[in-house]
């Protein structure tokens, strides 16, 4: 998965937590590299973006990414979820999450929109039992 | 032989006869269970007409009104028809005219009473039910003519009181030259009311009377003070007249709250001018008021409009400069805590950042309530119904009042009353409500939170009351945000509930005294046009 924000030290303490819970995860700290990365293979399987990012904003990013790969779990985080308008991002609608977003539940929600892809490996024993 | 009175001469006019007595008093025995309910309905059907509705002055009374309404059905059916009889419905007639009852409405409030009553004597007696009916017309129609003759009574008084006071002005300049002006002083919209040199009413115009509720026969003799509960005015009058009637002020402009017949407060502006001593009338002082609290309201409104949307403004960047932090910090908190579970799980440390964690979430529920506030998400208005919407708050607040061991009670109407409205923020506004008038009750002699929703002419009436303490002070500023009298309290919880029934339009009223607090929310029922989205 690709986690885009513009707060790297928070970005990929997120994404060290994830990796032990057995995901893949690159980090993107604005949203010109986020669309970058997704002109390249593999195209990550999953978006997490802010909304208010450098250069390209999260609404631009999460087209583009879906242009790439139509139907790809969204998840947007952001500090106003009521100004966010759902159908700007195309079907299926992104999960929402509001700032400070609580670890557990975010991770829970990742786990569940991945699980039929297969696409969880887990690498610490802490993270989630692998499916079989 | 003794001469006939005038209620005598009713009956005898009817031919209400012993047998007509017994029929009633039979026919009560078979239905006065039905009674309160035909009561119920009769007040219900009041409070969809404007006029009728006015004379009420609240919940309490309606009740009170509904258990005499009962025991005047009983009366009615149950006699004895004797002098005493007549007194007692006088005395309700008197009590029409003094609350100004229209007279219209005791005439078709009357129908309801008389197709309720003929409707039972149907069911119950049947086919021969015609006597009984015709006993039950006789008795309505005598009802009716007694409490006639009471306006007729008061109407005379007024008359003579009109004729003594167009009798003192007569031969006067001034009487002709006021009649002159009359029309200028009646269509004005300005309220004018003259006085004579001990401050007494000695005119009174049209706008004055719209304005006040009374009507100038009322008022014509009175002192103008007292009359209108001019408090504000009470001590500085007399040195007012006396500086005027001197030559020594020619004009004043003060402001004042004038209490209407309704017992309503509304703020004027009055503009005090001195006829002068000369002047050959006993009018020698006209206050001239404005009245300003329909503008001052709107001004009200529109600075809080404003004040709200600047405050939005403030909230969405406040919320963005400290969810962005919080999210870090929370990220961190969680990192910590997996790392020391991991490494040497010491409890000391685990509860060091469960704390943390805790104080994050608060301040994260602090920005989302103050947003709530500050930054609402428009309306979503659509038909609301009174009853599934009291029985939905209700059911929710329900596990917090049975862990505080505070009974809760619902009073709703027998017919539902639909409305528009956003029916998640109007529940919103019950919880709140529902909410603090159990905490508020906990650990003191009250027990009861009430839940009671009614339909009035133009609005839908929903209170909150407990039995508990009260508010704190009468001034207490309860609706503003961060005003809190509650341990961990952010203070938002009332400021958001106002905000919600402000936004559609109807207002919020607090009413305490010990033992007794009731919130009161009134939404308008066609707000359509007034919802603002």
């Amino acid at each position: 998965m690709l986690v885009v924000d513009d707060d790297l030290r928070t970005a990929q303490r997120l994404a060290k937590m994830l990796r032990e819970d057995g995901f893949e995860v690159e980090v993107a700290r604005d949203g010109a590299a986020a669309i970058a990365r997704f002109t390249r293979d593999p195209v990550p399987a999953v978006l997490v973006t802010e909304l208010e990012i450098p250069h390209v904003g999260g609404v631009a990013v999460a087209r583009f990414a879906r242009s790439q790969r139509p139907g790809l779990p969204l998840f947007v985080v952001t500090v106003a979820p009521n100004l966010v308008n759902s159908d700007d991002f195309g079907s299926p609608p992104p999960l929402l999450f509001t700032k400070p977003v609580a670890y557990a539940a975010f991770r829970d929600a990742l786990e569940v929109s991945l699980r039929p892809d297969g696409a969880r490996r887990p690498t610490s024993d802490l993270g989630p039992v692998p499916p079989t | 032989m003794t001469q006939e009175t005038r209620f005598q001469e009713l009956k005898r006019y009817v031919r209400f006869t012993e047998v007509d007595a017994s029929l009633l008093g039979a026919f009560r025995d078979q239905s006065d269970q039905e009674f309160p309910r035909i009561a119920l309905e009769f007040y219900d059907r009041i409070r969809e007409h404007v006029e009728a509705h006015r004379v009420f002055t609240g919940e309490e009374q309606i009740q009170r009104l509904q258990s005499s309404l009962v025991l005047w059905l009983n009366r009615i059916c149950s006699g004895p028809y004797d002098d005493s009889y007549q007194e007692q419905t006088s005395q309700i007639g008197r009590v029409h005219v003094r609350i100004g009852l229209p007279q219209r409405y005791m005439f078709t409030a009357m129908a309801l009473i008389r197709i309720a009553l003929l409707q039972i004597a149907d069911r119950r007696i049947g086919d021969s039910a015609g006597p009984t009916r015709d006993a039950l017309n006789k008795v309505l129609d005598i009802e009716l003519a007694v409490m006639l003759d009471t306006y007729r009574d008061a109407y005379v008084d007024r008359i003579q009181q009109s004729e003594r006071q167009e009798r003192r002005d007569v031969g006067g300049e001034l009487a002709r030259a006021k009649h002159r002006y009359v029309n200028a002083v009646e269509l004005s919209n300005v309220l004018t009311v003259g006085l004579d040199r001990n401050g007494t009413v000695q005119l009174f115009n049209r706008e004055a009377e719209r304005t006040t509720g009374f009507a100038r026969d009322e008022v014509f003799g009175l002192p103008f003070v007292t009359a209108l509960k001019l408090e504000d005015l009470a001590g500085e009058l007399p040195a007012l007249l006396a500086k005027g009637l001197s030559g020594e002020l020619p004009s004043q402009v003060c402001e004042t709250t004038l209490c209407t017949r309704a017992g309503k407060v509304r703020d004027v502006v009055w503009h005090l001018s001195f006829a002068g001593e000369q002047a050959d009338d006993e009018v020698v002082m006209f206050a001239m008021g404005q009245d300003l609290t329909d503008k001052k309201a709107m001004q009200e409104r529109t600075r809080q409009a404003e004040k709200l949307a600047a405050i939005g403004t403030l909230a969405a960047g406040l919320a963005h400069e400290i969810r962005n932090p919080l999210n870090g910090a929370q990220l961190h908190v969680s990192f910590l805590e997996r790392a020391i579970r991991r490494q040497a799980p010491d409890q000391e440390m685990l509860e060091a950042t469960t704390v943390v964690a805790d104080e994050i979430r608060r301040l994260a529920n602090l920005v989302s309530e103050f947003l709530d506030f500050a930054r609402p998400k428009p309306l979503q208005v659509k038909p609301v119904s009174l009853i599934a919407l009291c029985e939905h708050a209700r059911t929710m607040a329900s596990p917090l009042a049975s862990t505080s061991g505070v009974q809760m009670r619902c009073d709703l109407p027998g017919a539902d009353v639909e409305f528009r409205g956003d029916q998640d923020k109007l529940l919103q506004v019950l919880l709140n409500l529902l909410t603090n008038a159990i905490e508020a009750i906990v650990g003191s002699t009250g027990q009861v939170v009430t839940l009671r929703g009614r339909r009035e002419p133009r609005h839908v009436m929903i209170e909150v009351e407990d039995d508990g303490p009260g508010v704190p002070t009468a001034d207490a500023p309860i609706f503003d945000a961060f005003y809190s009298t509650k341990e961990g309290g952010t203070g938002l919880g009332l400021a958001i509930t106002h905000r919600i029934v402000t936004d559609h339009g109807g207002s919020i009223d607090v009413l305490s005294r010990s033992g007794a607090t009731t919130f009161r929310v009134r939404l308008p029922l066609n707000s359509l046009q007034e919802i603002k989205s």
